[in-house]
């Protein structure tokens, strides 16, 4: 197969960056769209060119590393999967693609196609964890946690942070991000502790990073690669509201960051 | 205690305060059209509404101050957010393809334009009589001011009745996504409740659309005279 891409190349952060032409051949339909890159770049090598950027790890779709929007739509026409997990037949021979990067204020470029996705760290650093004490792991089944709340858990927990989510909001709102992560650490007993000022942290953060506000367009949903539903984001929603309830009988200055778990 | 007000200045704070102040529009608008459809009962109930309204000048005042505090409030929050959006995604994709955001999603802003520039206009045309002031103060057989020949004489006018049918256009579009997804921002999700939350913008926005197209319509086709 022969595809014609239409790449954003970008030499650095500051830079200004373009889109070129790259013309894919002997691309066979079994390929996945990353190893139809490399081929790419193995001529761009040989003819002494610099190759195309892209993030990229596991290839199995678990790890988040991937990115790309093809044709205008984030990990590209399937419903479900990230980019590595694409493949050629998906596309009709000689096809043109147009492939950019993650666009937002928020996940500045470092090259070509390479966003900075920090911003997500960032906000889980603020509060997508739970403060235990360490020591001798917990007994299995101490805790006992009924089989729909620990698979509606699961199904908030299966987002692997590749934001996505970010690229195809109209908003660049990494609301569905957050809502995974906060929804799944409020419904597990580990997690209700300190979910009072988790919520409020993690979407401060979210909101400092420069990230749009919520449109209930549902854009993200529908190019999550792990189907994270947009309930989350309702339930998100939730908690905040509970928090400024909870708050209202709080002291104002509210404890150390551990203080609720102590 | 801490201070409430913080909480409502993030992204989701504010988002939760639109939602609100918007559900409290809708709440008014539905009660609009449905006091509207006196038109159908005659000029005698229509202008014994609008007096009833009036004879009560401390409410109706308290009203068109609340009405008006939640629309400058709603609407100070809209363009708050719109530009924070804006400036969320600097460079544009050349190309983009929207797997699911519906049609009347991705025009709120615009929506919302068409509505408020609607609202002023029929502010000035209807409630004070500056566009057109030829009938503003008569008053009716029964001494009650002729709300009834006032709105009958306007919806003769074909400019007047295209320029309210553009109104609920822009309302449609607005009301179709916003009840949703007000629902959707107050945290309203359930498996039971999915379908009915997702069902109520278009049905709002059907229902409201059509009780004050049918006003509009009937009388510049001439089934409700004067
Ligand atoms: C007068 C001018 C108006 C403007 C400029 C305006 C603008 C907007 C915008 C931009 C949004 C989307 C906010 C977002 O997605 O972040 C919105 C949402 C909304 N609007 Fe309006 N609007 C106006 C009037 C109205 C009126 C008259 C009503 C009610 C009849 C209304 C009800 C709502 C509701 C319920 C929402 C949903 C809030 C949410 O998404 O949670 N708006 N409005
Ligand atoms: S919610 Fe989905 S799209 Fe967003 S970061 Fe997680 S896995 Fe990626
Ligand atoms: S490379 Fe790991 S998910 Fe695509």
């Amino acid at each position: 197969m022969k595809f014609s891409l239409n790449i954003w190349r970008q030499k650095g952060p500051d830079e200004k960056g373009s889109f070129m032409t790259y013309e894919a051949r002997d691309v066979s339909a079994g390929m996945s769209f990353l190893e139809m890159l490399d081929g790419v770049n193995q001529g761009l090598i040989a003819k002494g060119e610099e190759p195309v950027a892209f993030e990229q790890d596991c290839r199995e779709g678990i790890c988040g590393s991937c990115s790309l929007v093809i044709n205008g739509i984030p990990h590209g026409p399937d419903r479900g999967i990230t980019t590595c997990q694409l493949y050629m037949r998906r596309f009709p021979d000689g096809a043109a693609i147009t492939i950019e990067p993650w666009r937002a204020r928020a996940f500045p470029i470092i090259k070509d196609l390479v966003v900075d996705r920090r911003a997500l760290d960032r906000v889980m650093q603020a509060g997508g964890y739970i403060s235990v004490n360490t020591g001798g792991a917990v007994d299995g089944n101490v805790l006992l946690i009924s089989k729909d709340q620990a698979e509606t858990a699961m199904d908030a927990a299966s987002c692997i942070g590749c934001g996505a989510c970010v690229a195809a909001c109209k908003n660049a709102s990494a609301m569905l991000f957050v809502a995974a992560k906060v929804s799944h650490l409020a419904l597990l007993p580990q997690g209700k502790p300190e979910r009072t000022r988790r919520v409020k942290a993690m979407l401060g953060v979210m909101d400092r990073e420069g990230f749009g506000s919520c449109g209930n367009q549902n854009e993200c949903e529908a190019v999550c690669p792990k189907g994270i539903s947009v309930r989350f984001i309702a339930a998100l929603n939730r908690e905040y509201l509970r928090a400024g309830v909870v708050e209202l009988g709080l002291p104002a200055e509210p404890e150390s960051p551990h203080a609720e778990s102590a | 205690m801490a201070r409430p007000s913080n909480h409502f200045q993030s992204t989701v704070g504010s988002k939760i305060v639109m939602a609100l102040s918007g559900l409290g529009l809708v709440i008014y608008v539905i009660f609009h059209m449905l006091g509207n459809l006196q038109v159908f009962e005659g000029s005698h109930a229509l202008n014994g509404y609008a007096a009833f309204l009036r004879e009560m000048p401390i409410l109706l005042w308290t009203a068109r101050a609340g009405l008006l505090s939640i629309v400058v409030l709603h609407i100070m929050l809209a363009i708050q957010l719109t530009l924070r959006n804006r400036r969320a995604r600097p460079v544009a994709y050349v190309v983009r393809q929207y797997r699911q955001a519906s049609f009347s999603s991705r025009t709120m802003a615009a929506s919302g334009l068409v509505l408020l520039l609607f609202i002023i206009f029929h502010l000035l045309h209807l409630t004070a009589g500056v566009i057109d002031s030829s009938s503003a103060d008569r008053l009716d057989a029964e001494g009650h001011r002729d709300v009834y020949g006032k709105i009958i004489h306007a919806f003769q006018n074909p400019f007047i009745v295209a320029l309210y049918l553009a109104g609920q256009l822009g309302l449609g579009l607005h009301l179709n996504h916003a009840v949703t997804s007000s629902l959707q921002t107050l945290g309203l999700e359930h498996a039971a409740f999915n379908r009915l939350f997702k069902a109520a913008g278009p049905t709002v926005a059907l229902l409201v659309v059509l009780g004050n197209a049918a006003i509009i319509l009937a009388i510049f086709l001439g089934i409700v005279r004067g």
